[in-house]
């Protein structure tokens, strides 16, 4: 007998070890997968593919922006239960003034297209009362149009949305940042003449009814006119303001990415002409990372204090950027995509610290469909999580939660998987020459407001959760 | 003993399963040899290499060649001559290369796409000449460089007539399939 069983339990173990598991996979009317995270309450956001939200605390109302993706193939452009019209992605506006009862306010209809080509994906939130030209009683809304342009909205009546400015004639946009106190703009660009898809433009938006363009910028052999090498494109720039004085930009995607540190004074203020000599005037240092990994979002979190390092004499407080690449690929077909930490205190020798990724084989991931690895992270500088916590949306491992007190060892202390519904849709890939699609969440993009409450939105249509921590993670944000 | 065996067999079929895919690696295209891919590794798996003597080619002629898998611009494609000059693997050769000329549109393997000639400065301080290719399908890319030290036009001719070789359509339809 002993002589068969083994072969057999040999077999049974490389059947199981070689064969593609389905077990992994999600099933409609499963929970959610979760530890010290809770689901508060959700929305679906008209099953429209998502990507940034901001939180805006807006008299006394919270309200979520959220902007999309273009429609699929399958919908391009779902209909408006509102209006009953089929309408572009565009931009959702939601009332989470109740984070348990989100209210669904108003659509703003973006560009036609499919996937990355249309839809409305960026938006950034600024009070008129703190811009210096602005209308006091406006709260302007910054969102991208598709490929073509950047608008400009007064959300101050969040339901009836106007249309305040629009720089078109563009070939790209997305990931852009807009300080507030200041009005100045850095917009993530695809001016027609230059090089590359995507690279900054630099307006002065306190008068947001009338923009002031300052200047063009990039990496040298960008633009125009220039031959040679055309370097990795623009993802998106974090300012820390006229105080900070510097612009952490991100370039890459999921391959050949960089961060740049750059003096935003001298950006603002220096020459304008687009040579390579002005470009480079700016610049302070970079740091490559691998061929293997890009750079969409770049987080700063300067004089970081370090427990490890209390006693000594220099060194104790480090000036930390966390920077997560973008996973493209469905189903592990790239290297991974994750978390990397930088410490930047000397400027022109920034150093890689750390990292953090899910381990693959605690959900199958690869196997589940779809998207698995790091996309971006929540940009709120608000007290309650900022330089504790971050939280990281990990496509089909849903969002993450890591202590980040000390950078040099960043901890997961928490995750939520939201259910897949009805909306979800597939993800397929090609399998010699056939189509096979699965279906999967996708934490695509995250975001927290100043209450601590956590809000994922999902890239293959499942909408928006609102979440909060629980148990061991709460301690870690100083929760009660 | 039995029990080496039943490893040694678990371990043939999974690799059995992870090369299944792989190309022979020899072209038996006339007066193409197929050589090592030349260059370091990079963000992209490495593609295939290919060399023509003289003798075949009427000047030595390389082209490299190989799938992008996921590139991002999946509804508009290639759409200009900057997307040639970012895409293609000319800065694997130098990055210093200026386009002599607008590129035109082209089908590769029933994929469309744009192709351009270069001037290439080599790091060695001579000068050749090259064509990038550069043909998408969906949010997938196919790249193909031709270089050489003679006029642009002779390897443009050489480098199509290789590419639009039936051995070589095969190939880049089943590289882009993932197989």
């Amino acid at each position: 007998m002993n002589r068969y069983v083994k072969p057999a339990t040999y077999l049974s173990i490389l059947f199981i070890a070689c064969s593609t598991s389905a077990y992994a996979q999600q099933v409609i009317g499963a929970p959610p997968e979760a530890s010290n995270m809770r689901l508060v309450g959700s929305n679906d956001l008209q099953a429209r593919s998502a990507y940034q939200p901001t939180i805006h605390h807006q008299g006394d109302r919270w309200i979520a922006y959220i902007g999309h993706h273009g429609g699929s193939d399958d919908i391009p452009a779902p209909v408006n239960p509102q209006t009953g019209k089929p309408e572009p992605n565009g931009t959702s506006i939601v009332d989470v003034t109740d984070p348990a009862q989100p209210k669904y306010l108003h659509h703003i209809p973006g560009q036609e297209g499919k996937y990355e080509a249309g839809g409305a994906q960026m938006v950034r939130i600024c009070d008129g009362k703190t811009l210096s030209k602005g209308d006091r009683n406006a709260v302007y809304m910054l969102r991208s149009f598709g490929g073509e342009a950047h608008e400009i909205w007064n959300v101050a009546d969040p339901a009836n949305p106007v249309l305040v400015t629009r720089l078109g004639g563009l070939k790209d946009t997305h990931k852009s940042w807009w300080e507030c106190d200041t009005g100045i703009a850095f917009l993530v660009s695809g001016a027609p003449d230059w090089r590359t898809r995507r690279m900054t433009q630099v307006y002065d938006l306190s008068d947001p009814a009338h923009p002031l363009k300052i200047r063009d910028f990039g990496l040298p052999g960008q633009e125009p006119g220039s031959t040679g090498a055309v370097p990795t494109e623009l993802h998106g720039p974090i300012s820390t303001g006229p105080e900070g004085n510097r612009v952490y930009f991100g370039y890459g995607t999921n391959k050949g990415g960089f961060l740049q540190i750059v003096d935003r004074d001298k950006l603002i203020n220096g020459p304008r002409e687009p040579t390579p000599d002005n470009l480079r005037f700016p610049e302070i240092s970079r740091l490559a990372m691998s061929a293997f990994n890009g750079a969409h979002t770049v987080f700063p979190m300067k004089q970081m204090p370090i427990a490890e390092f209390a006693h000594d004499k220099d060194g104790k407080a480090r000036d930390i950027v966390m920077i997560v690449d973008e996973a493209i690929l469905n189903e592990c077909s790239e290297p991974r995509q994750m978390v990397w930490f930088a410490d930047v205190t000397v400027e022109n020798r920034p150093m890689m610290i750390s990292s953090y990724t899910v381990p693959e084989s605690s959900g199958s991931f690869c196997e589940r469909g779809g998207r698995f690895g790091s996309h971006s992270s929540n940009e709120s500088m608000a007290q309650v999580f900022y330089k504790k916590m971050a939280f990281i949306a990990f496509f089909n491992a849903g969002v993450r939660a890591l202590d980040i007190r000390d950078p040099y060892h960043p901890k997961e202390v928490g995750y939520f998987i939201p259910s897949i519904t009805a909306a979800t849709d597939k993800r397929c890939m090609t399998i010699d020459g056939k189509e096979r699609c699965k279906v999967a969440i996708q934490t695509n993009n995250v975001e927290t407001d100043e209450r601590g409450y956590i809000y994922i939105v999902d890239r293959a249509n499942t909408g928006l959760h609102i979440l909060e921590l629980s148990g061991a993670a709460r301690a870690v944000a100083g929760l009660p | 003993m039995r029990k080496p065996l039943s490893i040694a067999f678990a371990v043939a079929i999974c690799t059995l399963s992870g090369v299944a895919g792989e190309q022979p690696a020899r072209s038996e295209i006339e007066g193409w040899r197929e050589i090592a891919w030349p260059f370091p590794r990079d963000g992209w798996p490495a593609g295939r290499a290919f060399h023509c003597a003289v003798e075949s080619c009427g000047d030595e002629i390389e082209v490299y060649v190989r799938p992008k898998i996921g590139f991002c611009n999946c509804d508009s494609g290639v759409a200009d001559d900057d997307e040639v000059d970012r895409v293609t693997d000319l800065d694997l050769m130098s990055e210093r290369f200026a386009p002599l000329e607008s590129g035109s549109a082209i089908r590769i393997a029933e994929l469309p796409g744009r192709l351009r000639s270069y001037d290439l400065r080599m790091s060695d301080g001579s000068r050749h000449s090259a064509i990038g290719i550069a043909v998408s399908r969906r949010c997938d890319l196919l790249v193909a460089v031709a270089q050489g030290k003679g006029a642009v036009s002779g390897i443009q001719r050489v480098a199509l007539d290789f590419l639009g070789s039936s051995e070589m359509a095969r190939w880049m339809t089943a590289a882009m399939d993932g197989r």
